[in-house]
């Protein structure tokens, strides 16, 4: 290709006047976070949400009607563009993955331009409107002159371009809220994360909280500070009766293991009880063939922990075991008298009224005595949106697998 | 007697793929060969499926069974279509080192797994990227060796259209395990995408081969330029691979699965 000499400006437009607008908006968006800090949190909710999409998407059509002979929908709708756009938000991106995104309390250059929470910023929105306009008319122009080895491009651009727009349009009717079910009573509200409360459409009685827990692991610590002692690794084994294992530079025996426990004199006895503990009874080979015995355990909310001191620098110790599997047996009440048993579970949500209700958490410091079960409700009524542009998508991915660069191939020879 | 019947299926499927690779030159013998591993491996999962009253899908060592099993069913179909023996292969010992994991950590069929991560959509998810991953890495070794053509003044098209395929290839997969994952935190948690440093990365990585994508598209005849695009979207697949941890960002991360005592 001959390289040109053309100025800034200057009909046709091409990767400089690409990248330009794409970081001149990048950069209007840090100056107006710059200079109007504190700004309300803005959420834009139903109808409203609906309203602007509707004219976001009538302006991409008037835009085609009126403008598709012009030189900026060539440029708009042109690679160039697209390049820039994309170069452009993965740069913002990129920030974003270096700078932790949490709340920070004090006035830094950090928080000045909202670099730490990039998804709710000036910059960030500019860019994606600019991305959604210029992936709307790419779709267009494609879609209009509709060619049947198109059908595969279309999937994959317009699937995206319906997960972008849902997803920020709906983000401001997503409701996410929490529920604390204690057993055997029945919560109808909930709350939000600045502790709101909202009264549901739905009740839930909590029958019964359930953990099933792995066996805890043995640990070396530090007896100065508490720290986990890595010097090798693993630094932590899980227990089992008549384990032997070699811990750092100590041979670690199993003789007894309870998962559930109480002591009493000087040693552990199975048993059931509330607040029992998983304790075992340990020999440990030291590096100078000593041999230290004795019982350690975890301990739980009303029992003590107890564990092995190896020499004046090091413990042996009993992590708290972690959870395999809780869940929650729960009765759902409708407003229209209706009910239902459900088990909830972690990654097995349930579904009712519009809205989806997943197992959280519970009160870790009760371990698996808590009585107290979190839950997570979610209302998103554009879900289906956003499933249908991945659905889209997939499609899309699916049929460049198959494809592969075959229509470039095509390209190519039909260029020579 | 499950772990005897398990015995038998690493050996039937080892054996017939160690044959595979031997009769590579008849190319149907060697398929039947590949072929009946896959097989021997469906019959086990369907035995232990019937045999727990479950699908065996809760634990890691069921996990990677299904490893074990969807990677030369991806691995076979990829090269049916594209004719890579040696993505065929790579997918063969990729599977044959989880059955190799599971025959020395038998207890690990009841090893830690947090509860998040005990789903369905766990296998198709890391699956899926350890394809992307490999197309990826492939081409990459294309454009260094495309870059080294090039200062030789030999750079052929016919590299520069291997280069694309593969990318082709490894972002479909890309695109799927980034959508499987949002779809699966929807699923567990409520949200698509969060914005981890791990997500954030993955997201950089799929910009990266975007960028390639739509350059080669236009411009075509700028092989510098595209041979250097796809080597730094590389770097940064690397960074979303093993740098996350070690980015300042990576403190709150979900995706390093480090436990604290």
């Amino acid at each position: 290709m001959k390289k040109t000499t053309k100025s800034l400006w200057v009909s046709p437009w091409g990767y400089a006047e690409s990248f330009l607008i794409s970081f001149g908006l990048i950069l209007i968006g840090f100056l107006l976070e710059f200079t109007m800090p504190n700004r309300i949190p803005l959420r834009i909710i139903y109808p409203l949400n609906l309203v602007l999409g509707i004219g976001f998407v009538i302006l991409i059509g008037l835009f085609y009607i009126f403008l598709r002979k012009g030189q900026l929908f060539k440029f708009l709708s042109g690679i160039p563009a697209s390049i820039g756009a994309l170069t452009a938000l993965t740069l913002l991106v990129m920030l974003m993955g270096i700078s932790p995104q949490v709340p920070m309390v004090e006035k830094n250059i950090i928080t000045a331009f909202k670099l730490n929470n990039l998804t709710s910023s000036w910059p960030f929105l500019f860019i994606n409107l600019y991305f959604l306009l210029i992936l709307g008319l790419v779709i267009l122009r494609k879609l209009i002159k509709f060619k049947k080895h198109n059908w595969g491009f279309i999937c994959s651009h317009l699937g995206l371009w319906i997960i972008i727009f849902a997803v920020g349009l709906g983000a401001g009717d997503l409701q996410r809220l929490r529920m604390d079910l204690h057993e055997n009573k029945t919560e109808w509200k909930a709350y939000d994360d600045k502790d709101n409360y909202y009264e549901m459409p739905l009740a839930i009685r909590l029958n019964h909280f359930q953990i099933d827990e792995f066996h805890p692991k043995l640990a070396v610590v530090e007896n100065s500070s508490g720290k986990l002692y890595e010097a090798s690794k693993p630094s932590m084994i899980m227990i089992e009766k008549d384990l032997q294992c070699k811990l750092h530079r100590w041979t670690v025996k199993v003789d007894e293991f309870y998962a559930s426990s109480g002591r009493s004199g000087d040693q552990y006895y199975h048993l059931f009880d509330y607040g029992a503990a998983p304790a075992a009874f340990v020999n440990v080979l030291t590096p100078a063939s000593d041999t230290i015995s004795g019982w350690i355990s975890c301990g739980s909310f009303n029992r003590p922990h107890e564990s092995l001191k190896l020499d004046k620098d090091y413990s042996l110790l009993m992590t708290v075991p972690e959870p395999r599997k809780f869940s929650s047996e729960v009765t759902i009440y409708l407003p229209d008298g209706s009910k239902s048993n459900q088990t909830l579970e972690v990654n097995k949500s349930y579904t009712v009224n519009g809205w989806k209700i997943y197992q959280l958490s519970y009160d870790e410091k009760m371990g698996k005595y808590s009585d107290l079960s979190i839950v997570e409700v979610v209302k998103d009524p554009w879900q289906i949106f956003v499933y249908i542009g991945v659905f889209l998508m997939m499609i899309g991915s699916v049929y460049m697998f198959w494809q592969g660069n075959k229509l470039k191939n095509r390209k190519i020879m039909a260029n020579i | 007697m499950i772990w005897n019947y398990f015995l038998v299926t690493a050996s039937v499927s080892t054996a017939s793929w160690g044959i595979a690779a031997l009769v590579h030159k008849k190319e149907w013998l060697r398929n039947s060969f590949v072929l009946i591993g896959i097989l021997s491996m469906a019959l086990f999962i369907g035995f232990l499926w019937v045999q727990l009253e479950r699908p065996p899908l809760r634990t890691l060592g069921e996990t990677r069974l299904w490893y074990a099993f969807f990677l030369p069913i991806i691995g076979f179909i990829t090269y049916w279509r594209w004719r890579y023996n040696w993505m065929l292969y790579y997918s063969l010992i990729l599977s044959l080192l989880f059955l190799l994991i599971n025959y020395m950590h038998p207890e690990n069929f009841s090893k830690t797994l947090m509860p998040a991560l005990q789903s369905p959509w766990f296998v198709p998810h890391v699956v899926v990227y350890m394809f992307a991953y490999a197309f990826l890495a492939a081409s990459s070794l294309v454009a260094i060796r495309g870059l080294y053509l090039l200062y030789k003044n030999k750079l052929t098209s016919k590299v520069m259209l291997m280069a694309d395929n593969l990318v082709y290839l490894g972002f479909a997969f890309l695109t799927l395990g980034l959508l499987f994952g949002a779809l699966w935190a929807k699923e567990a948690w409520g949200h698509y995408w969060t914005w981890d440093p791990k997500e954030t990365w993955a997201f950089i990585t799929w910009m990266g081969y975007l960028i390639y994508i739509h350059f080669r598209y236009q411009q075509a005849s700028k092989l510098k330029a595209s041979l250097w695009i796809l080597a730094l979207a590389f770097v940064v697949l690397l960074v979303c691979w093993f740098g996350v941890n070690y980015l300042p960002s990576a403190q709150f991360s979900v995706h390093t699965y480090s436990q604290a005592p």
